[in-house]
């Protein structure tokens, strides 16, 4: 199932001296850091400090913007995905990413959650099983198991985004990148996605961009904070929250930049 | 305002002519069912064509052209829409026709002859006459093309970006993408891009004049002319301006064709526009 | 397994060096492929004008002089002389039909724009829609039904000219229409809110603004109906003179070309003189579409404060 990788005992995804230009600028600036299994890390940081550039360059989705240059490795599990002979729709899908509004292709519900599945040929037991468990895992099941076959565009706001977080599962990626998943939804719709995300967390590596500081509060195990590209420093929640060791953490801790 | 009245008046004298019931809809003598059989043999393959290429540069345009490259190009591609069809007709009927003639027919009675249509019957072509129906389609092509290729490169750029990179953060190749996300999405601005190109193949009147051999009568083979709505009308018109009963009964013969013209091209067209319409409100609505 | 890297690598789907199943080479050359192929279809469209550009250039250019343009063609039409009077013609009508499609179509469009409410200017708006629709054959025959015969003018420059104005209407009304609709509402307020009155508003405030693109639209007509044979074919007759008057006889360059094609293009100097018609038609078409792209270029410029 989804457990560790069992003969690879590094971190999942391990990001070194990363570094984006765009034009003459540093979107990020050398920026160091490690995520281990089973953790949720939410990246925190001011509008404009990289963060949706940072998880961008996790699955080589950077490469859609032209002009942006990549440098320094990037490694999951120890491989770097941006070597030569690594093949971007490969690491897409070991690398599951949901974005601020909800995505869902105009087909219906099951078509939405089998479409990564489909792309590889999959047998439709393989698809019956891999959708099922996914939409479990996204805590939509409950909800929609009786009518799978409606358009995704009739679900609710909420609804929508927990269906891109299945269909995102459903090819069994080792990582899930959010960016803002929530931002767009109203307090309920964001509780239930939060609820869902801390199951996930047991599972898979997740790692959350936030602008919201009390979301992180919410659900990380550890916070990573950006600003203006750099890496300022990341830690366990707690005591990032209470005990920042950088002044500029603090003062975006408690809202003043 | 005016143009209400405008069009009121249009459509009225055309009836005006309606007169005596000539709605003979068989073959042969006042009958039109030749011409919009013709009608629909040369629009039809024209629009198919027409629509797969312009698919083609349209996802070549929106998905794989790097941007400035795409600006570059499709000016082009509708520069052919600003050519006045007379041209079109001349440059068919002198330069292509000849070369349909005496190089492409040969070759294609040959190799070509097991798809249907495509071997010579009793009428061989000519040798070195290549106005026919196939030329027709082919020109006629052309001249859709840019309207089905501006529209269908509209309905592909309307997709908003979010899905398109959602679809490429599963793992798709760009194509993928395209194919299961973006043309589903698409879906009604490409058949409104399909039913307007067809309202203006049929509709296109000087240019298949010219090149297709005109002929009362329904081809043979692809070799053979024939004739359409638009352009019988334009063709014989000659006769509805005799002075004498024939004259007379053939401007309601034209008059009523027309007619049935107008009518086929109104649905098409307003059917193709609300097509297009739909695409944009329904994504507003969510 | 490599020795290079010092931690044991991933096997299976996690090995991101190996396509285990196949599938993602295939997709990937797959696409490559498309990538590749595609862009080729564009060929389809510029290999032709090319083509035809070339041909027309080449059949026009070697006896195109001053003289084609400044002497009628000879009687017998086909048999060679110039094209005076087919240009001349051409220009008149088209000056008729702008005069009335603007008439129509820039008051239709500036009032749908600012007067009426939103359910009469959807209705007009489709109505329009509907006019540009229908195939320039059909407005033909209607031209020569109402003005040729039922007003009695005869194959004239009128009858052409109302006809073909008609068929350009809709363009203009849609470039009035749409300009007047882009004035952004905030000058709007600032002009009455500085106690302008409506027809000061139009006049010094708008019009200005919607100038350009109004402008576009219009020449933008014109370059499709210079061109027009349909509408001018049923509605007068090739002649040998420029026209004498309103309601005599008009030809023009579409015309010419046309008769030319119906006598048949066998003579050396008819076939010149069609390629020189249509040479001198493509010259016009061109023109008036760069013309339409620098008043867009230079509007862009000079208006870019207001929109933001």
């Amino acid at each position: 199932m989804i457990a560790s990788a069992p003969s690879f005992d590094g971190p999942v995804v391990s990001v070194e001296g990363l570094t984006v230009r765009a034009k003459q600028q540093r979107l990020l600036d050398r920026v160091t850091l490690d995520f281990a299994g089973r953790t949720l890390t939410a990246v925190v940081g001011p509008s404009g400090c990289g963060k949706t550039t940072f998880v961008r360059t996790l699955n080589r989705m950077t490469e859609l913007t032209p002009g942006l240059r990549v440098e320094g490795t990037v490694r999951y599990l120890g491989q770097n995905i941006y070597d030569r002979s690594v093949n971007p729709v490969v690491v897409r899908r070991r690398m599951g990413m949901v974005f601020q509004r909800p995505t869902v292709f105009p087909m219906s519900i099951w078509e939405n959650a089998a479409f990564g599945l489909r792309l590889v040929h999959a047998t439709e037991d393989e698809i019956d099983a891999a959708v099922t468990e996914a939409l479990q895992r996204s805590g939509l099941w409950e909800e929609v198991r009786g009518d799978l076959d409606r358009p995704a565009l009739s679900l609710s706001g909420g609804q929508q985004q927990r269906l891109c977080i299945a269909r995102a599962l459903a090819v069994r990626p080792r990582v899930l990148l959010l960016d803002e998943p929530t931002s767009a939804l109203d307090p309920a719709a964001t509780q239930r996605i939060e609820a869902t995300l801390q199951r996930l967390k047991e599972e898979i590596v997740v790692i959350l961009v936030t602008h919201n500081v009390a979301q992180a509060a919410r659900i990380s195990d550890r916070i990573a904070f950006l600003h203006s590209g750099r890496l300022i420093e990341s830690g366990p929640t707690a005591e990032m929250l209470e005990r920042p060791r950088e002044a500029l953490t603090a003062q975006f801790i408690t809202g003043r930049i | 305002m005016t143009v209400a009245i405008v069009l009121t008046l249009l459509g009225a004298s055309h009836f005006q002519n309606f007169g005596s019931a000539f709605f003979g809809f068989s073959y042969g003598s006042w009958g039109i069912m030749t011409f919009v059989v013709g009608s629909f043999l040369t629009s039809i393959p024209a629009l198919a064509i027409a629509m797969l290429v312009g698919l083609g540069v349209a996802i070549a345009s929106t998905t794989y052209l790097p941007k400035v490259l795409a600006a570059w190009l499709d000016p082009f591609v509708d520069l052919l829409a600003g050519i006045p069809s007379i041209v079109y007709g001349l440059w068919g009927l002198l330069v292509i026709a000849p070369y349909f003639g005496t190089t492409v027919f040969p070759w294609s009675t040959g190799h070509l002859s097991w798809i249907p249509g495509f071997a010579p019957a009793k009428f061989a072509p000519t040798p070195g006459i290549g106005t026919s129906l196939a030329l027709a389609i082919v020109i006629l092509t052309l001249m859709i093309l840019p309207i089905t290729t501006v529209l269908m490169r509209d309905a592909l750029k309307s997709v908003p970006r979010d899905l398109w990179e959602s679809g490429l953060a599963l793992g798709a190749t760009p194509w993928e993408v395209t194919r299961r996300v973006a043309l589903p999405y698409a879906k009604r601005g490409v058949w409104g891009a399909a039913f307007l190109g067809f309202g203006r193949a049929i509709g296109e009147t000087v240019a298949v004049f010219m090149v297709i051999d005109q002929i009362e009568r329904l081809p043979v083979n692809i070799y053979s002319g024939t004739s359409t709505m638009a352009s019988l009308i334009i063709g014989t018109f000659d006769n509805a301006l005799l002075t004498n009963s024939y004259g007379h009964e053939y401007l309601h013969y034209l008059a009523e064709l027309a007619i049935v013209l107008l009518a086929i091209t109104l649905a098409v067209n307003v059917a193709g526009r609300w097509l297009i319409r739909r695409t944009y409100t329904e994504v507003a609505g969510l | 397994m490599s020795g290079a890297l010092a931690v044991p690598r991933p096997v299976g789907l996690d090995d991101l060096t190996r396509d285990r199943t196949g599938h993602v080479v295939r997709r990937t050359w797959f696409d490559r492929a498309m990538r590749w192929l595609l862009p080729l279809l564009y060929l389809v469209a510029i290999l032709p004008i090319l083509d035809l550009v070339y041909w027309v250039a080449r059949g026009a250019l070697p006896s195109l002089s001053l003289a084609t343009l400044t002497t009628n063609p000879s009687p017998g039409v086909g048999s060679g002389g110039g094209l005076y009077a087919p240009l001349v013609g051409s220009v008149a009508i088209l000056a008729v039909a702008t005069g009335v499609a603007l008439a129509l179509g820039f008051l239709g469009g500036l009032a749908t724009a600012e007067y009426l409410d939103e359910r009469s200017a959807g209705i007009v708006r489709v109505t329009a829609n509907i006019m540009a629709g229908t195939p320039s054959i059909v407005l033909g025959l209607f031209g020569y039904i109402a003005f040729v015969t039922f007003f009695g003018w005869g194959p004239s420059l009128a009858a052409a000219g109302v006809t073909l104005g008609i068929f350009m209407t809709p363009y203009i009304f849609r470039a009035a229409d749409l300009a007047y609709s882009s004035v952004p509402s905030h000058i709007r307020e600032a002009a009455v809110g500085a106690g302008a009155r409506p027809i000061q508003y139009l006049l010094r405030v708008a019009s200005p603004i919607a100038l350009p693109q109004v402008l576009s639209g219009v020449f933008l007509a014109m370059a499709i109906g210079v061109g027009e044979t349909a509408p001018i074919y049923l509605t007068t007759t090739a002649v040998e003179l420029p026209p004498l008057g309103l309601f005599a006889p008009a030809s023009a360059l579409p015309l010419y070309i046309w008769s030319g094609f119906e006598t048949g293009l066998v003579l050396p100097s008819a076939i010149a003189l069609a390629y020189e018609a249509a040479f001198l038609l493509l010259v016009i078409v061109v023109g008036l579409n760069i013309l339409v792209r620098l008043i867009a270029a230079r509007a862009r410029r000079r208006l870019e404060g207001l929109f933001q």
